[in-house]
C-alpha cells in the first residue's frame, strides 16, 4: 500500500512540473541625436568651381549633435568626396573640404574645435559634455584643370556619425 | 426683467468668451545693448502675459587663458538684489570665438515679475553679437472689459450698457432712410427729360425687356429640366425603393433518390459517331496503299 502511495506521489510530482520561455524585453533610448540644421547649398562662383562657401554663393550646411551622455560619443563628419547625382562628368574633381564647431550649447564645448582629429576627409570631435554642438562644414569641388562643370543640378551628402567610445 | 435678462446674457458671453492662451516670442531685446527692459513684451493690451522660456546667443572675445564670466540674467522687480532668471557661462581657461547658444524653459512666470535683463561680463574679455529672446504665452480675453468678470473695468461696463435708453427704431431717425426718401423726392419733382433723351431711356428699356426675356426663358427651360429630372428620379426610386424581406430562403429544388439509367439511345449515337470517324480517317490511309 506504501508503494503505490509513493509512486503515485512521484506520477503527481511528474505531472506537476511546467516548463515556461520567461521573455526579457527592454528599450535603449538613443542618447545621440543627429539633426541636419541647415542644408548646404552649392555655389558656382567660377564655371569649374562649386562651392558651399558663403564668399562663393553657397549655403554652408550645419549639423547638430545633441548628447544626453557626457564623454560616451565621438562625432565623425566627412566631408564629400564625389557627387552623389550630377551630370555625367568625362574628366576628374578634386574635393576639398573641412569641419568645424559652428556653436555650441555649453561653453565647456569650446575646447571641441581645438581637440578635433582629422584625416583625409572626415573630421573627429570628441563629445565630452552633454549638450547641443553644431558643426558646419565646407565642401570645394574643382572640376579638372580650369573645365567648365556641364549644366545640370549637382548634389553631394556630408556624413555625419555618432559613434559610442 | 430686461435688466435681469441682460446681465444673464452677458455672463453667458462672458462664459464662452473665454479664449485659449495665445503665444508669442520676442524680437533680440539685446541688439541695442547689453541691457534691455522687459515693458513691451507682447501685443499691446495682452493681459495675463507670462514668460516661459529665455533663449540667448553671443560670441566671446578673449584669450583662452584669461578667466571670464558671462552672465546673462533679468532682476526680479520689488526685491533688490535678486534675479527671475540668472545663467552664468564660465570662460575661465576655454578659448573664444565660438558662438554659444542656449536655452531655458521658465514655469510661466508673470512679467510683472520681470524686470531689466543684462549680459554682464566678467574678467577679461567681452561678448559680441548677443542675442536674447524671449518666449511667452498670453490671453486677450480682457481687450474688451465685458469679456469677463474678471477682467478690470467690467462691473462699469457693464452698469454703462444698462443706463443705455434703448429706444424702439425709428426709420425715420434713420440718415440712410431719409436720404433715400429725399432722392426719390427729387426725381419725383425733376423737370421732364427732352425727346431724345426719353427715346434714348425707351430704347435701353426695350433693350433691358429683350434681355429680360431672356433670363425669363432661361429659367424656364432650367425649370423644365429641373422637373424633368426630378420626375425621372421619381420613376427609378420605385425600383430602387424594393426591399426583400428578411429571413432564411431555403433550396425548393428537391432530387429524388435512387440510380439514374444510363442513356443507351444517347451511348448508341454517340458510338455511332466514333465509328464514322474512324471510318473517316482511315480513309486516307486507305487511299496511299
Amino acid at each position: 500500500m506504501k508503494k503505490v502511495l509513493v509512486a503515485s506521489v512521484l506520477l503527481a510530482s511528474s505531472v506537476s512540473v511546467i516548463a515556461g520561455d520567461v521573455p526579457i524585453s527592454g528599450s535603449v533610448q538613443t542618447r545621440c541625436l543627429i539633426t541636419t540644421d541647415t542644408n548646404g547649398v552649392f555655389g558656382n562662383p567660377l564655371p569649374s568651381k562649386l562651392s558651399t562657401a558663403s564668399a562663393d554663393g553657397g549655403v554652408v550646411p550645419v549639423v547638430r549633435y545633441d548628447v544626453t551622455l557626457a564623454d560616451a560619443y565621438i562625432a565623425k563628419v566627412t566631408t564629400p568626396t564625389a557627387f552623389s547625382a550630377s551630370p555625367s562628368l568625362s574628366d576628374s574633381v578634386t574635393w576639398t573640404g573641412t569641419t568645424a564647431v559652428s556653436k555650441t550649447s555649453d561653453a565647456a564645448m569650446s575646447g571641441y574645435e581645438a581637440a578635433k582629429v582629422t584625416y583625409g576627409s572626415t573630421t573627429q570631435f570628441d563629445l565630452t559634455k552633454a549638450g547641443s554642438t553644431w558643426f558646419s562644414s565646407t565642401a570645394t569641388a574643382v572640376y579638372g584643370v580650369n573645365k567648365s562643370f556641364p549644366g545640370g543640378n549637382y548634389t553631394a551628402i556630408v556624413l555625419a556619425e555618432c559613434i559610442a567610445k | 426683467m430686461s435688466r435681469l435678462a441682460v446681465v444673464a446674457l452677458l455672463a453667458t458671453y462672458a462664459i464662452n468668451a473665454h479664449s485659449e492662451y495665445l503665444y508669442g516670442i520676442t524680437g533680440n531685446l539685446a541688439g541695442a545693448g547689453h541691457t534691455w527692459g522687459m515693458n513691451n513684451i507682447g501685443p499691446n493690451g495682452s493681459q495675463g502675459l507670462r514668460v516661459n522660456g529665455v533663449y540667448y546667443q553671443y560670441t566671446p572675445v578673449k584669450n583662452t587663458e584669461d578667466d571670464m564670466l558671462v552672465h546673462v540674467r533679468n532682476k526680479k522687480l520689488g526685491v533688490a538684489g535678486e534675479y527671475i532668471f540668472s545663467n552664468t557661462d564660465d570662460w575661465s581657461g576655454l578659448p573664444g570665438g565660438i558662438p554659444i547658444t542656449k536655452g531655458f524653459a521658465v514655469d510661466n512666470l508673470p512679467i510683472e515679475l520681470w524686470g531689466d535683463g543684462s549680459i554682464d561680463v566678467e574678467g577679461t574679455g567681452s561678448v559680441t553679437d548677443a542675442n536674447v529672446i524671449y518666449s511667452y504665452k498670453y490671453n486677450n480675453d480682457c481687450l474688451t472689459p465685458m469679456s469677463d468678470p474678471s477682467c478690470p473695468g467690467y462691473t462699469e461696463a457693464v452698469l454703462a450698457m444698462m443706463v443705455v435708453d434703448a429706444k424702439g427704431y425709428d426709420p425715420l431717425a434713420d440718415g440712410n432712410v431719409t436720404d433715400i426718401i429725399d432722392e426719390k423726392v427729387e426725381l419725383e419733382d425733376a423737370p421732364k427729360q427732352e425727346d431724345e433723351e426719353v427715346e434714348e431711356k425707351e430704347k435701353l428699356q426695350k433693350l433691358l425687356s429683350g434681355v429680360n426675356d431672356s433670363i425669363l426663358f432661361a429659367n424656364v427651360t432650367a425649370q423644365n429640366l429641373l422637373m424633368s429630372s426630378m420626375s425621372l428620379s421619381m420613376k427609378l426610386n420605385s425600383y430602387y425603393d424594393k426591399k426583400i424581406a428578411g429571413g432564411e430562403y431555403e433550396d425548393k429544388v428537391v432530387m429524388d433518390g435512387g440510380e439514374l439509367p444510363d442513356n443507351k439511345k444517347g451511348a448508341r449515337s454517340g458510338l455511332a459517331q466514333q465509328l464514322l470517324h474512324t471510318e473517316m480517317v482511315s480513309l486516307q490511309y486507305d487511299k496511299q496503299e
